[in-house]
């Protein structure tokens, strides 16, 4: 095939990749959408001001995810820097990776069903506090495990560098380490912001059902069957995320 | 800042105190739990419930259908993110589906099942548009698709997840191998197209995301969500059966759950260490 021939595929698949957004955002204002009909019956934008701001409570979710999803990027980052910094310097840093590594590839929803004993012991169920403090082990897990590839000889000699011309520790992060590392912290809090942001099991467990995130909000709706609820509540999960990815796709990888 | 303090150590004692401890504390509960040595109908030390749980077939089928839905996730996606990789190359670096295929990124895996649900079953987008184009002639003309034996909305919706990720990782990985020039040494030495691709290019893009496809394996394996939303009682992924044997009123379920648990713990830090001791994962800091 030719790269003229090849335009119509790409296009094909480009379309498929938009049309969950464009489902979406025509579910969330149909009037109805009866079988067997391929279209809405009619349209009904004004259930957006409904939902953001009545007692379906969209637009607290979203305040609510927004802030607990901040908390845990703004906590987990910088964090999981420092800590990938102490494991790639330690002489067992293999077994450090590995129980870096642990928590990051679990089931949220099984470690919540061990956690929950934990956390009801600590007085941290059914709260912020306690969603925030769960949510923070799998993205600070991922930001040590994402982090453990930037200490590199050549960070090490940077560092090292510093010190020999008469730095201190806080010269040798303000100087060499951020700097060199400030698009992998973008990177970094871009994606624990996002692990934290789709949380469902672990938030729906520790929260006791109290802390009502978007996610949550989608289920509930699902299970409702009220549809143009859910996918306004789908709208306002994705979107966000994915107006950040378009305008930044290279933060998905590390620089290509 | 004080010299004397080493941060790094400061950063690993709040990951070491928030993650590593309260998960210790929580699987040393569970294995408690589970012999009958804590928990409100407790009554000592017993291996009764590990003994029913061998016993009875459903956990087993639970671990099976997971392992099942992870591997058949793993080998469509990793084959059409292969073919479109490939095949669609340099419009993926650039033009129109550079930016779209990252859109499905952004998906949460509650909105893909959701996604799944509405248009995968029987009043859905897809038995909507067979009837328009006549090739069925009612809901019960729709093959089952949500809820079904075979998972296949669950899979559909994991597919949909994961194949333009590793799209996008191949395609990375294609320009960073040079694969375009070891394709055109291998056009040089006599190799034909299907040399090149099943030869060359599909053999190093696969080693190269070993890690990966071997991340993708056990993410779908402990996935929640969409089977939540997608699937059958009976069997269920393992980490819904753990949630629902947990969250029942019937107490005596609940040591089934921790099993179910560690259970899966155990199986995911097996294959975790496979994959370090196979150097799949390595240590970049190398």
């Amino acid at each position: 095939m030719s790269p003229a021939e090849r335009r119509f595929p790409a296009l094909l698949v480009a379309l498929a990749c938009l049309f969950p957004f464009v489902y979406l955002a025509a579910l969330s204002v149909a009037e109805s959408w009866r079988f067997p009909d391929l279209t809405p019956q009619g349209f009904r934008p004004g259930r957006w001001l409904t939902a953001l701001t009545g007692s379906a409570g969209l637009g607290r979710s979203f305040a609510i995810s927004c802030a607990i999803s901040l908390t845990v990027a703004v906590i987990a980052t910088p964090t999981g820097f420092l800590a990938s910094k102490f494991m790639a310097a330690h002489r067992r840093r293999r077994l450090l990776l590995f129980l870096a590594y642990a928590p990051f590839v679990m089931s949220p929803a099984v470690i919540a069903v061990c956690l929950m004993f934990v956390y009801l012991k600590l007085g941290l169920g059914g709260g912020v506090a306690g969603v925030i403090a769960a949510q923070i082990i799998f993205s600070l897990a991922f930001a040590m495990v994402f982090f453990n590839g930037f200490w590199s000889p050549r960070v090490k000699a940077m560092e090292d560098l510093v010190y020999t011309l008469g730095g201190n520790r806080w010269q040798a992060y303000r100087e060499a380490l951020l700097p060199a590392a400030r698009g992998m912290l973008l990177i970094c809090f871009f994606q624990a912001f996002l692990i934290s942001w789709f949380q469902y099991a672990l938030t729906m467990m520790i929260g006791a059902g109290k802390v009502q995130t978007l996610p949550l909000k989608v289920y509930d709706y699902v299970n409702e069957a009220n549809m143009f609820y859910a996918a306004m509540a789908s709208l306002l999960l994705a979107l966000p995320p994915a107006l950040l990815l378009w305008l930044n796709k290279r933060f998905v990888f590390k620089q290509g | 800042m004080s010299s004397r303090v080493d941060p790094g150590k400061l950063a690993f004692g709040f990951f070491a105190l928030i993650a590593l401890a309260p998960i210790g504390a929580s699987l040393a509960y569970a294995i408690a739990y589970s012999l009958g040595l804590t928990g409100a109908l407790s009554q000592g030390f017993s291996l009764a419930h590990w003994r029913k749980v061998i016993q009875g077939g459903e956990i087993l089928a639970s671990f099976g259908y997971s392992a099942y839905l992870a591997a058949a996730t793993v080998v469509i996606s990793i084959s059409l993110a292969l073919f479109l990789a490939l095949a669609l190359r340099r419009q993926i670096e650039r033009g129109p589906l550079s930016y779209a295929l990252y859109l499905p990124l952004t998906i949460p895996a509650v909105v893909a099942g959701f996604l799944s649900f509405q248009w995968l079953s029987d009043a859905g987008l897809a038995a909507r548009a067979m009837m328009a184009l006549g090739l069925i002639d009612g809901m019960d003309g729709f093959p089952p698709m949500i809820h079904d034996r075979l998972g296949v909305g669950i899979l559909a919706a994991h597919v949909g997840l994961a194949t333009p990720f590793f799209a996008l990782l191949f395609t990375q990985l294609y320009r960073a191998e040079r694969i375009d020039e070891l394709s055109q040494l291998t056009q040089t030495l006599g190799g034909g197209r299907f040399d090149r691709i099943y030869r060359v290019a599909a053999p190093i893009l696969l080693t190269k995301s070993f890690s990966n496809i071997a991340l993708l394996f056990i993410f779908v394996f402990g996935s929640y969500e969409i089977p939540l939303l997608l699937g059958r009682q009976a069997p269920q992924m393992v980490s819904v059966l753990a949630l629902r044997k947990f969250t029942m009123f019937d107490l005596t379920q609940k040591p089934e759950a921790f099993i179910i648990a560690l259970l899966y713990t155990a199986a995911v830090l097996a294959l975790l260490a496979l994959v370090f001791r196979l150097g799949w994962i390595r240590d970049e800091s190398r």
